[in-house]
């Protein structure tokens, strides 16, 4: 489904070069949930940023499905609206109302007709559970009912693949719990989804891979299983120590 | 503390200063000796106009048919033909069969005009209100060429806006005017039109500009994920929410540009200061017509800033 090899991503902050994602080879199958974990700061955003397009590639290949993204001649917007992204800060459309915030793209980048938009959005926010907040705007939902309902966004594309860039990390505590409850219920269906996350209880529980990363280099992978209980490298081992 | 009865102090120290300040011009101008005549002012608002109908050739008069404020005259030539004359009621003082010479006085009537502080009201307002169209096309079309990936488009725009925001726009007025309006051949009111569009554009570009690099990165990237282009995502995300954010700024513009079109009167176009200085040679009443010039602007920026405040508030169901 994805397919990254020797993935690189190079900042130019004040002269300084950072090698934020540095050489990574990855294979995410179709229907697998693949979660990404490390310290702040390891690439992994920035990886998963990569998977879409978000930011150009400085070296290595990114293929979906086999279209590489590192071909100047692929249609990056071809390509997105087959990967959907889900924010850390939600990033719904401030000036629309919630169903609108659905059914735009539908229409503009699907070309579907409004009816059927709206048809689509409305059984997406009956799925994610706030069918009663589609004429309100984002500003009178709280953080968690905001994440779900960029969720719903998301998937009203229809994506081949989901990511999360850190969904939870700015939700409060009590909120955390409905988003997760989302993309369980996702992964369950059998989306094929990339996480990157802080949560290791969701990892544990829904991962069928972890891959851990640090200073923009792939550390480890395995079944969750193996991870958590029994991690090869040292620096993985050291980080599960501080967070578990 | 009760907040109320603050603010009706407060009220009336405010009403107090202006009272105040009202009563200083008085004393002031009672010094001087100037006599005020605002009584002569409406009549440069709307008046009557006497139009002398006199008869075109010797005749007799056949006939008076009244019909209330109007009667309707009719003398038979002495070549035959018949004419009429419609004139008012009032001054019809003329029998059947009064014989009539050529250029004698039938009557007249009156009918209402609208004067030159009327009419130059509105030409200022209709020429500001297109420079404002304009002027919000070419503002909005560089602010994007602004933030630009193309690097010939911002340096074009960063050109055009330092050119128009280093100059005075009378000097542009008369580049407009005379060069450009030579050039290409166009008459004083496009080239004052144009003058005023240009540069309400160049500041109207870095408000936009500003507006759209206010908005979070995250719409943008939220929109391109979903599949959206470069446009589309401009189109239907962020240029609505940069114009929310930037009507504030906008409405200000534009009440400048409403203000800084008195200055077309320089190029001859009878706008409402040129007929203000019109009315002021005929009538010496220089105090009243230049404080009635500046009330007429006041009402055109008031009722702008009004109808923005409205927008806004229809705008901010989403805050």
């Amino acid at each position: 489904m994805i397919k990254t090899v020797g993935l690189e991503k190079v900042f130019v902050v004040r002269d300084q070069e950072v090698r934020a994602v540095d050489g990574i080879s990855s294979h995410i199958k179709s229907g697998e949930v693949v979660v990404v974990i490390g310290p702040s700061g390891s690439g992994k955003s920035t990886y998963l940023r990569c998977l879409n397009g978000l930011e150009t590639l400085t070296g290595g290949h990114v293929h979906i499905d086999g279209i590489d993204l590192a071909d100047r001649k692929t249609d990056m917007n071809k390509v997105r609206r087959e990967v959907g992204m889900v924010f850390q800060q939600f990033n719904l459309f401030p000036h629309k109302t919630v169903l609108e915030n659905l059914v735009l793209a539908q229409m503009k980048v699907r070309k579907r007709k409004r009816s059927e938009a709206e048809k689509t959005g409305r059984a997406l926010l009956k799925k994610v559970g706030i069918s009663e907040k589609e004429a309100n705007y984002p500003s009178q939902l709280s953080g968690g009912q905001q994440q779900r309902v960029a969720i719903a966004r998301a998937l009203a594309m229809e994506p081949k693949v989901m990511l999360f860039d850190e969904p939870t990390s700015a939700l409060d505590p009590e909120m955390v719990g409905e988003v997760l409850e989302v993309m369980k219920q996702l992964a369950r269906e059998g989306m094929t989804m990339v996480v990157v996350t802080h949560e290791m209880g969701f990892a544990r529980e829904v991962a069928d891979r972890v891959l851990f990363m640090d200073y923009g280099k792939l550390v480890e992978e395995g079944t969750p299983e193996h991870f958590f209980t029994d991690p090869q490298e040292e620096r993985a081992k050291l980080f599960l120590r501080q967070v578990l | 503390m009760n907040k109320k009865t603050n603010n009706g102090l407060w009220w009336a120290l405010t009403i107090l200063v202006l009272a105040l300040i009202v009563f200083g011009l008085w004393v002031a101008t009672k010094r001087i000796d100037y006599t005020w005549r605002w009584n002569r002012v409406p009549q440069y608002f709307v008046y009557l106009d006497k139009d002398v109908k006199s008869a075109t050739s010797n005749g007799t008069v056949t006939q008076l048919e009244n019909n209330g404020d109007q009667t309707t005259v009719t003398v038979q030539g002495e070549d035959g033909e018949e004419s009429t004359y419609i004139i008012d009621s009032k001054t019809a003082n003329l029998k059947v069969d009064e014989y009539l010479l050529e250029d004698d006085t039938v009557g007249s009537i009156g009918e209402w005009k609208a004067g030159p502080l009327s009419v130059g009201l509105w030409v200022t307002l209709w020429i500001s209100a297109i420079a404002s169209v304009i002027g919000l096309v070419i503002g909005v079309i560089t602010g994007l060429c602004r933030v630009s990936q193309n690097l010939t488009l911002r340096q074009l725009s960063i050109t055009y806006i330092e050119i128009i925001r280093g100059t005075p726009l009378l000097v542009q007025l008369f580049i407009f005017y005379f060069f450009l309006g030579t050039v290409l051949d166009i008459g004083r009111i496009p080239s004052g039109i144009g003058a005023l569009a240009v540069f309400a554009g160049a500041y109207v570009a870095e408000i936009i500009r500003a507006g759209i690099q206010s908005i979070p990165k995250g719409q943008m990237e939220a929109s391109r994920s979903l599949g959206m282009n470069v446009p589309q995502a401009m189109t239907y995300i962020i240029l609505p929410q940069a114009f929310k954010r930037t009507l504030p700024p906008l409405a200000g513009q534009f009440i400048s540009l409403i203000k800084d079109s008195s200055l077309v009167s320089v190029i001859a176009i009878t706008d409402l200061t040129k007929s203000g200085r019109e009315v002021i040679t005929s009538t010496f009443a220089v105090f009243e017509i230049w404080f009635v010039v500046a009330f007429l602007y006041l009402i055109l920026t008031f009722s702008l800033s009004q109808v923005v405040a409205w927008v806004e508030r229809r705008l901010a169901v989403s805050d």
